[in-house]
């Protein structure tokens, strides 16, 4: 019983973190029907623009997770208006379009900041301990911050003008644009939304668990097991299977160990595929 | 309908000669040059096209693979187990082996996977990949687990060893062959199949077309294709190993389709080529080698929104026939990019 | 359209650059000796490569400095030809490859089992000679005479370290934490056969290679109770974390590294010295003032810090060794020569010391360089002084 709670605590805290990236991920993928592979590239951009804002700007660490925030929003938001935008509707220049920009990402990073991890602490040590199980602070500031990330996703989404308008344009483009929706405007402030929320999840993330320029590398697969079990494009469903992704590889880990247990997720995921291909709340799928 | 679909396939007919031709032609190589560098790149090429042509042949249906290193490892390590184990080394047999068991394996995983379609048929293909990895690792009485196969025997050619560079590129460029005759030959016979599928699966299906059969089919040959690149690949290194398969690999594969151009056999042969030319180029660069391959790809994704083949047609084709008939294959046009002009 | 086009000539210079650079490098070829390199310069294993990189690099400028090849009394100039081998075995064989294509007879590299897999038959197809790093257990062989190596694997350097950190911690049980691919494995089991000769059980777990949160896997170790912990050639950052999240759980024990060095890239990680307690690495060089002075020399004659990776000075005596070897077979084409050479050469390095050549038991041809090397120490949370250990012998 004690193992399965501690456990549980893990799964939630890995859930909480992969929530925030998934989010991005399949805000991209539901609004402007575009699989992101660059999505760890603003991940691992977010931290080291904040470990830039402290070390050579002498930031306070929160002012530092802002700007990385702003910081890959506005780049986000230049890539989709002047690169991405022209071949918005072609899915597969889209992808290798986005390819390229990791690439670029993650090698412009190995560059400018070498291949070792900077120092980069998280400001708040310290584990709180009780009844046998332990909780690290800083894995419920992540917590924190996700839980807040999710309901102004939501509040944004679901309403504002503006979600309402992005959802409009997810529905149906055609009739969206008609009735005055200007997708020129709305889209790279959707990919701006989504890259920013990456961003932040890296300056957030990475100084609890470490920075180094290929950080970004797992995230993609992470994110593509999340948005298939939660559904793609489905803001809920993502939430809710970050969590699920959690524990599955929380218990796994734990109880199967490293090779087998990651094999464990990717079967389940795979297995969820065949008998729900749609997610758990997704809704039809977008051709390739 | 019939005059379009005539052009178009006259076009297609071109590309897919042009395609086994200027494979065929890599045949001469190891008679007119020595050098190693030469070698190594004409095998590195043909490879990456074996395997882009598993990408072409899944494009055919609308539907994107990761998949590809799956089948490539199933390939590749038939190849090793059967050459290690059983002592086969001859060529034709392994290349046989190395075709049939992936597209055999193909079967059962397409009855699950090949109802999916879209963006989930793409992301359950990547899920394929690291689970490949995974029980490469956890099966090292077969495979050599982490480690993977290595001291395989030389391949032979009717008794004849086939060991040194020059056979070593004889092998890659016959099994590129196979693969290029065989994709030319299944897109060929079964292009209205395929083309119905792509335009409207429903509807094709209710005009009668069992789809799920030509699906399956076609999953199963690419699947195969795939195979022969593998066996090429574990032939040249003389070892089976993890790392040649990897998931991020697969990302390559479809690279070389969509850059060279996906609307015909001839994009994954120019698009094989070409990045894999400049890899080699950018890798004397070190560490620059990541920057400039994304900065290639992104800067030919803008330039050339139909692929390298694609868009030079587009452009011969408007030099040669300022005419009003349309030269080109006005399928392979992307809709969606047409409408936005 | 305009601006595509514009994006059509960027590529086109780049592409023209990348040309001019390949065929200006085999266009000065006379007079000129071409030291190939075949190391990871991109994604995860980058800092090796780059490491490799920076030494070999080093080793050449000095060579030019000192006019040190000379072949029938005209001097050559040292140039690097370093290509990226991705960390693949097919990487590192085209690389090996370009580099026989552009007459390229000595290679430094590669680091990893897969890419010196890679390398190894080309090399012998080309009669390359290989300097190269691998901890698997065919990394050299009588099959392969042209190829070297360049320190030991753990099998040299595993037994004195556990002997030291036994007699600090007094350990009973060890759990080795390594990730599940070749470059795991290799080390982890050979380091769990030493702990066991030793007198310490050991136990081996696997992760995922590419994992980032390592709760699950530090519950799993903290659920078997070792008394002691060992990350084996976990990478640095992985290696961070672990250790972080083992202290957060409650781990009081030792923890060791038998893999390689990276202690300050893993002190940053982990959050400092305080957090790593106790803990013990095995350090390939020490880095005294004598190997200090390679540091400083290294900004003198290429105008920037030395790599941080301490396989570094590894590879600095090993490229000394070989350019040596060129130099006193007074060839830079007949590499069985310079083989010969190198095989009598005795093992010496004005910076690092001296040591022998070894290999002939574990591998069954002596041609495996072995130096003095070091053990690192934190204890009680504070950094001890390297310790010095003579140069492994017979394994």
């Amino acid at each position: 019983m004690q193992g399965i709670v501690a456990t549980s605590l893990i799964g939630i805290s890995l859930g909480a973190q992969y929530a925030l990236l998934a989010l991005g991920f399949t805000l991209i993928f539901g609004i402007l029907g575009v699989v992101n592979f660059a999505h760890g590239g603003f991940y691992v951009l977010g931290g080291y623009i904040a470990y830039s804002a402290i070390s050579f700007l002498g930031m306070p660490y929160a002012l530092a997770v802002i700007t990385a925030a702003l910081g890959t929003a506005a780049l986000g938001y230049l890539f989709e208006r002047f690169l991405l935008d022209r071949l918005i509707d072609d899915h597969l220049a889209t992808l290798m379009l986005t390819l390229g920009l990791y690439m670029m990402i993650s090698s412009g990073i190995l560059i400018t900041f070498g291949p070792q991890s900077p120092a980069f602490a998280f400001p708040l040590t310290g584990v709180l301990r009780a009844y046998g199980f332990y909780v690290p602070i800083e894995n419920l500031v992540v917590l924190a911050v996700c839980v807040a990330g999710i309901v102004s996703i939501y509040a944004l989404i679901y309403r504002t003008d503006f979600g309402r308008a992005l959802r409009a344009l997810a529905d149906d483009r055609a009739v969206a644009t008609a009735q005055g929706l200007r997708p020129k405007v709305l889209f790279p402030t959707a990919f701006a939304l989504a890259t920013g929320l990456a961003g932040l999840t890296g300056a957030l993330v990475t100084p609890i668990l470490s920075l180094a320029p290929h950080v970004g590398d797992p995230v993609l697969a992470t994110s593509f097991l999340i948005v298939i079990l939660g559904g793609l494009g489905s803001v809920g469903g993502a939430t809710v299977a970050a969590f699920l992704v959690g524990m599955v590889e929380a218990f796994s880990a734990v109880y199967l160990g490293g090779s087998k247990g990651a094999l464990a997720l990717f079967v389940l995921v795979l297995i969820m595929l065949v008998v729900k291909p749609s997610g758990l709340f997704g809704q039809r799928a977008r051709g390739a | 309908m019939s005059r379009p679909a005539l052009s178009a396939s006259r076009v297609g007919a071109f590309a897919e000669i042009a395609s086994i031709a200027l494979i065929a032609a890599v045949f001469i190589v190891p008679f007119v040059s020595d050098n190693p560098a030469i070698y190594s790149l004409a095998n590195q090429v043909l490879i990456a096209v074996t395997a882009a042509f598993s990408v072409y042949i899944m494009l055919r249906m609308n539907l994107m693979t990761f998949a590809v290193p799956t089948f490539m490892a199933i390939g590749g390590y038939t190849t090793a187990v059967l050459g290690l184990r059983l002592g086969v080394t001859d060529v034709l047999l392994l290349g046989l082996g190395s075709f049939l068991v992936p597209a055999l394996f193909a079967l059962p995983l397409g009855a699950l996977v090949l109802r999916l379609t879209g963006v989930y048929f793409v992301l359950v293909t990547f899920v394929l990949t690291e689970i490949t990895q995974l029980v490469l690792f956890e099966t090292p009485a077969w495979t050599g687990g982490s480690n993977g196969l290595i001291g395989m025997p030389v391949v032979t050619f009717f008794g004849s060893d086939l060991g040194d560079n020059r056979a070593v590129l004889l092998v890659t460029t016959g099994l590129a062959l196979a693969g290029a005759l065989i994709t030319a030959a299944v897109t060929r016979t079964l292009r209205q199949h395929f083309a119905a599928i792509e335009e409207n699966e429903l509807l094709a299906q209710s005009l009668g077309l069992v789809v799920w059969h030509y699906k399956a089919f076609g999953f199963a040959v690419a699947a195969g294709v795939s195979g022969l690149a593998g066996f090429a690949l574990v032939n040249m290194l003389l070892t089976a190993h993890p790392t040649s398969f990897s998931p991020l690999s697969s990302v390559n594969y479809i690279a070389y389709a969509i850059i060279g151009g996906k609307s015909s056999m001839l994009g994954s042969v120019v698009g094989g080529a070409l990045l894999v030319w400049a890899g080699e180029m950018f890798a004397l660069r070190g560490e620059y080698s990541q920057l400039m391959f994304g900065f290639l790809i992104v800067v030919v994704v803008l330039a050339a929104r139909e692929g390298v083949v694609g868009t030079v047609s587009r452009l011969l084709g408007r030099i040669g026939a300022s005419v009003k008939s349309r030269p080109l294959d006005p399928a392979s046009l992307p809709t969606a990019t047409e409408s936005q002009r | 359209m305009s601006v595509t086009r514009r994006n059509l000539l960027i590529s086109g210079a780049v592409f023209a650059a990348a040309l001019a650079g390949a065929s200006g490098a085999a266009m000065a070829a006379d007079q000129e000796l071409k030291i190939g390199v075949v190391g990871v310069l991109s994604g995860p294993a980058a800092q090796w490569g780059l490491a490799l990189k920076g030494a070999v690099e080093f080793v050449a400028a000095e060579a030019n400095r000192d006019g040190l090849i000379k072949i029938g009394g005209a001097p050559y100039r040292v140039s690097v030809v370093a290509i990226d081998s991705k960390y693949t075995a097919e990487g590192a064989a085209a690389a090996a490859n370009t580099l026989a294509g552009q007459g390229v007879k000595f290679i430094i590299g590669a680091i990893g089992s897969p890419e010196m897999t890679g390398v190894k038959p080309i090399a012998k197809r080309n009669s390359m000679l290989v300097l190269g790093n691998s901890y698997a257990k065919d990394a050299i062989g009588s099959q392969w005479p042209l190829v070297f190596h360049v320190g030991p694997g753990p099998s040299g350097w595993a037994d004195p370290i556990i002997k030291i950190a036994k007699q600090k911690f007094g350990m009973k049980s060890v759990m080795m934490v390594a990730p599940n691919d070749q470059g795991g494995t290799d080390i982890a089991t050979v380091d769990a056969d030493a702990y066991r000769k030793n007198g310490i059980p050991a136990t081996e777990e696997y992760y995922q290679r590419g994992t980032t949160n390592f709760a699950p896997t530090v519950t799993r170790i903290m659920n078997a109770k070792p008394e002691a912990v060992d990350l084996a050639s976990s990478p640095p950052g992985d290696v961070g974390i672990i250790v972080k999240q083992l202290r957060q759980a409650g781990f009081e024990g030792p923890i060791g590294r038998l893999g390689g060095p990276g202690y300050s890239e893993i002190s940053r990680v982990a959050g400092g010295d305080a957090v790593l307690k106790d803990f013990y690495w095995y350090e390939p060089v020490v880095i005294d003032e004598k190997a200090q002075q390679i540091a400083d020399d290294f900004k003198k004659l290429l105008g920037t810090e030395r790599p941080e990776n301490n396989l570094f000075f590894q590879w600095v005596s090993g490229a000394r060794m070989v350019v040596k070897a060129i130099a006193q077979a007074g060839t830079i084409s007949d590499t069985e020569k310079v083989a010969a050479a190198l095989r009598t050469l005795p093992v010496t390095d004005p910076n690092l010391g001296s040591g022998h050549w070894i290999g002939k038991e574990f591998f069954g041809v002596n041609q495996e360089l072995s130096f003095p090397f070091g053990v690192g120490m934190v204890t009680g949370g504070q950094l001890q002084p390297i310790v010095r250990v003579e140069a492994a012998t017979g394994k």
